[in-house]
């Protein structure tokens, strides 16, 4: 446990270094404001973004957009990746015939299938969910995986002592076992899908902080650029530290 | 003794891996209720012998009756405490003690009863909602005898459990296991390499040989509980126990 110094001490450090972010920004956008927005300026345009919407959505709106994409994305993955990954860490056969595949597919970057998915399905909603799912689905099958064939042996064996059968072994011991590494998986998949949604809504939409980035090339608005910048940041942290306290919720049970 | 008492049969059993002999024909019984200590030196199989109990693995030849039947899990009630702590860390002391009736799909009432008796008798209700963490290797432990106990069980293997623990801990756990063995009417076959202890604990002994193990000798332990390690007759007995194993 960090002391009360400690957590002050802590505290002025990243206060400090936010600061000296914000002088070095100062410095150099005073020099172009017109190129690099000064960070007035960028507050300005943030403020301003709160009283005009852009495409009829307000800011709220399109945070939502990005983040809705997200969440639907991230619960696909999470049924798809846990459920195949419990299966492939427990059936070697089922692994062996399946993880050529996954380990080929898995390096092409969901950016890779945007041609693809857009000849395919077209520029709507569904499209996006699926590359921010592509995006995010290998980190949790993967550890999921991996936890499911390292769960310790001795409470398999406690489970065949007692009898239990397959459904019961999985449902009480491996997936409990596995649950540290899984959250794990899924904390990655998460800021991966957030990067990808971002990415996907660049690309074709109207709506969502990836798109305010694009709209604000297109209209040579480099602080709305700035803004959606800081804003994808400002939501990808805050996505982590929730999670982050879900994972000490459903992992009480863990020492550290 | 009555056959109707005979709780389990040992029937010639052997194994062998490859060509490597482990078990050496063994034949003995257990009476129900009975508590007996296998004695024997360190890697004389005697995990093989345990896995060949729990019908882990299956013998080479020879059988295992459990009244009178062929021992099978699905059929009998087998426990089993292993020589590490084997509670599981995401679950607390009285979901731990819950584990098997659950398994085994007990109601929701007699699994209450039966966890409440056993938190009882090991003195854990103010340990119910602890995680294995949170707990000392010896409370973990009592924990884990405790999920074994609570099933009831047709036979209780125990595989040297307080292996781990100070002499101590150990006159304390020992009392313990005296306790819920005598509270559940359990048959328990314990396994040590401590002769004290398995004078201390056992109504008989049957000493194992070295590799390939065979049953030796055996040893009743008829004296009064509570035991004394001080008392003349069970010096006497741990005496002729070591006599008989003197050349390991």
């Amino acid at each position: 446990m960090r002391t009360k110094n400690q957590k002050i001490r802590d505290f002025v450090l990243s206060a400090i270094s936010v600061i000296v972010l914000i002088a070095l920004w100062c410095a150099v956008s005073t020099s172009k404001p017109d190129f690099f927005p000064t960070p007035m300026a960028t507050i300005e345009r943030l403020v301003k973004l709160f009283e005009k919407p852009i495409m009829k959505v307000s800011i709220w709106g399109h945070i939502f957009a990005s983040l809705k994409r997200v969440l639907f994305a991230i619960g696909a993955s999470i049924i798809i990746g846990v459920g195949l990954g419990l299966i492939m860490g427990w059936n070697k056969k089922v692994r062996a015939a399946i993880y050529p595949i996954i380990m080929t597919l898995r390096p092409i970057p969901p950016i890779a299938w945007i041609p693809l998915i857009i000849l395919l399905f077209g520029v709507g909603e569904f499209p996006k969910v699926l590359l921010v799912f592509i995006g995010s689905v290998f980190p949790i099958l993967l550890n999921t995986i991996s936890a499911v064939s390292m769960v310790d042996d001795m409470y398999l064996k406690v489970g065949k002592v007692y009898k239990a059968n397959t459904w019961q072994t999985l449902h009480h011991i491996v997936f409990p076992a596995s649950m540290p590494t899984i959250l794990a998986g899924i904390k990655i998949a998460i800021s991966s899908g957030w990067m990808v949604v971002v990415a996907a809504e660049m690309l074709a939409s109207k709506s969502g902080l990836g798109f305010l980035i694009t709209r604000g090339r297109d209209s040579y608005d480099v602080a709305l650029i700035m803004v959606a910048m800081i804003l994808i940041g400002i939501v990808g942290a805050a996505l982590s530290i929730v999670f982050s306290f879900i994972e000490r919720r459903l992992c009480g049970w863990m020492s550290s | 003794m009555a056959s109707k008492d005979i709780k389990v049969q040992v029937n010639h059993l052997t194994k062998k891996f490859g060509d490597l002999l482990v078990l050496d024909d063994i034949s003995f019984n257990i009476n129900k209720g009975e508590f007996v200590c296998i004695v024997g030196p360190t890697g004389c199989g005697k995990t093989t012998f345990l896995n060949l109990l729990t019908r882990l693995i299956e013998p080479t030849s020879g059988e295992i009756l459990i009244d009178g039947k062929p021992a099978d899990p699905h059929v009998h009630n087998i426990s089993f405490v292993f020589q590490e702590p084997s509670a599981f860390p995401w679950l607390t002391a009285q979901q731990n003690i819950e584990y098997g009736l659950k398994i085994k799909k007990k109601s929701s009432e007699e699994i209450k009863s039966q966890v409440d008796k056993i938190i009882g008798l090991l003195g854990l209700e103010k340990f119910r909602n602890a995680y294995p963490h949170e707990m000392s290797v010896s409370m973990e432990q009592r924990v884990v005898i405790g999920r074994a106990f609570a099933l009831n069980p047709d036979l209780l293997l125990m595989d040297e459990p307080y292996g781990q623990m100070d002499i101590k801990m150990r006159y304390y756990l020992e009392d313990e296991v005296i306790r819920l063995w005598k509270a559940t009417g359990s048959t328990v076959l314990f396994i040590t390499h401590n002769l004290e202890e398995a004078v201390y604990l056992a109504e008989r002994v049957l000493i194992l040989s070295n590799k390939p193990a065979k049953i030796k000798a055996e040893k009743k332990v008829d004296l009064p509980r509570p035991r004394s390690v001080s008392d003349d007759k069970f010096v006497e007995i741990r005496k002729d126990i070591t006599d008989m194993i003197k050349w390991w």
